[in-house]
């Protein structure tokens, strides 16, 4: 049944993609749309050509690995750090006091927006490209943290300090797993914004990256290689979120048997 | 049930501000005893179970509670609760459960593993070991958390009406299998309930309590034989004559 289900899903995913790039087609062949906008096969051709021919300093893929490592290492740092402030804002009155006025200040400004302060501390080096990806995703995190470690259940509480877990394990034992799904949540945007903190970190200052991609095709009108790189990232935010998304079947089974 | 004295409770008083929710109440209870608490809704039956736990950072307005003689430490004492609610751990499945208490309290593996099996066979959830709470029924649930509370062995065992949302039939059933759990292990029970008909059912004593301010109305023993039957003449006497006490009409 659940096979049966899978493809039926499967098909309308593939449809739908059919049916975009049909009227992507539609538009770039019978309207004027075609005069500036690039069709799906010269974008795909140019996409595939892109392997082989470098673009700048890379072919795709060596472009695409240093925007993902942009990423990865600002979001695992800005996660760490995000699940320490909010667990510790959510769980202790002390640390909501002192943090929560100063990241509720922070928190509405936009990772673009540092873009000059970063620059202007830590140069145009990769460290700015780093803190710019870790800003997009240490607001999520620490957010949905924190909300989590507040909705923790006092009964579950209540319960393991009767089975006579001290209050450093009661951290440990059920306020962590119990922030996990809303800790997840938060860790899926959080991505999302670091992908769109690394395309703005790679505009300014930098030589290579799918960010520098889409900046020089701006540059030179060259739209093809605009969409190019739209389409990169795109396909390559889709798989990191399916990959987290694995993880989180794994680490919240049970959240997800609930659901 | 032996002559020694589990739980002293000695001028108990709490107030919220003002108000005087528990007044000056005081009874033993002896180790291996069953005893139930009831009251009318409202009266401060949970209170009383959050002061003796202070669960709740509840601290007594006055008098004192005394587990072996001494204050209540729950890192000391061996005491399991059971909240009216279902407090099963949503992330853990049921062996985790029931595994809980005795890996907090660090013992052995191999009599972790035995314990939860016995546990498991006694509440009859050794098919659904590896399920998780989120997919279990309501009496599953609550037999998830009796298993979790017998299998650390507690020297007390608080109840804090855990049939209550649960329709008559699987009532019946679960006070029968913890009925034979308590039998089983000697373990001294308080169960708070509202229930008349639990209370008489359950308990070898019947503790009722008052309105707010909440006092001991009158402390009732039972020794009606077991297994117990609720159409027995004697069995809905005692019924009645509980009723009588806490009914306000």
């Amino acid at each position: 049944m659940k096979k049966k289900l899978d493809v039926e899903k499967m098909t309308y995913a593939v449809l739908a993609i059919a049916c975009f790039f049909i009227f992507w087609w539609f538009i770039t062949t019978f309207t004027p749309a075609k005069e500036t906008t690039p069709g799906p096969v010269e974008v795909i051709q140019l996409l595939f050509t892109s392997f082989f021919e470098p673009i700048g300093s890379h072919v795709i893929t060596g472009h695409l690995l240093v925007s993902l490592r942009r990423v990865l290492v600002g979001f695992s740092v800005a996660t760490v750090l995000g699940i320490v402030l909010g667990v510790a804002m959510g769980a202790s009155k002390w640390a909501e006091a002192i943090f929560k006025p100063i990241f509720e200040l922070l928190r509405p400004i936009p990772p673009i927006a540092w873009i000059s302060l970063v620059i202007l501390f830590f140069g145009i080096g990769e460290v700015s490209k780093y803190i710019l990806c870790g800003i997009g995703a240490f607001t999520n995190v620490t957010l949905n943290a924190y909300t989590g470690a507040q909705n923790v259940d006092p009964e579950l509480v209540g319960c393991a300090r009767m089975l006579g877990t001290s209050e450093r394990d009661i951290f440990f034992r059920v306020v962590l797993p119990s922030c996990t799904p809303q800790i997840f949540a938060g860790m899926q945007v959080a991505l999302s914004t670091s992908w769109m903190a690394v395309l703005a970190a790679e505009m300014v200052g930098a030589q290579e990256g799918c960010g520098w991609m889409i900046q020089r095709g701006s540059d030179t009108l060259n739209i093809t290689l605009v969409m190019v790189g739209m389409i990169v990232i795109g396909c390559v935010g889709m798989l990191l979120a399916a990959v987290m998304r694995v993880i989180e079947r794994r680490l919240c089974a049970w959240n997800i048997m609930e659901s | 049930m032996s002559d020694e004295i589990k739980v002293k409770v000695s001028h108990m008083t709490k107030k919220f501000g003002d108000l005087l929710v528990l007044n000056d109440i005081s009874f033993d209870v002896k180790t291996g005893e069953f005893l139930c608490v009831v009251g009318p809704t409202g009266c401060g039956k949970t209170t009383f179970l959050n002061c003796l736990t202070k669960l709740k950072a509840y601290e007594l307005t006055g008098g004192e509670i005394l587990i072996n003689g001494e204050p209540v430490d729950l890192q000391k004492h061996n005491i399991a609760y059971i909240f009216q609610e279902y407090s099963s751990f949503p992330w853990a499945t049921v062996e985790e459960n029931i595994a809980y208490g005795l890996k907090v309290k660090k013992r052995p593996p191999e009599e972790i593993k035995e314990r939860v099996e016995e546990m498991l066979q006694l509440v009859g959830l050794t098919e659904y070991r590896s399920y998780y709470p989120g997919q279990l029924s309501a009496s599953m649930l609550q037999r998830v958390s009796i298993a979790r509370a017998f299998a650390v062995q507690p020297e007390l065992l608080l109840m804090d009406e855990p049939y209550g949302q649960m329709d008559n039939s699987l009532r019946y059933k679960l006070e029968d299998e913890l009925i034979q759990l308590w039998q089983r292990t000697g373990t001294t029970v308080i169960f708070i309930t509202h229930n008349i008909e639990e209370a008489v059912y359950l308990s070898q004593r019947i503790l009722v309590l008052t309105n707010k301010p909440t006092s001991i109305k009158k402390e009732i023993d039972n020794n009606l034989p077991r297994p117990r039957d609720v159409t027995d003449p004697a069995f809905n006497q005692l019924r009645d004559e509980v009723t009588d006490l806490i009914k306000w009409w």
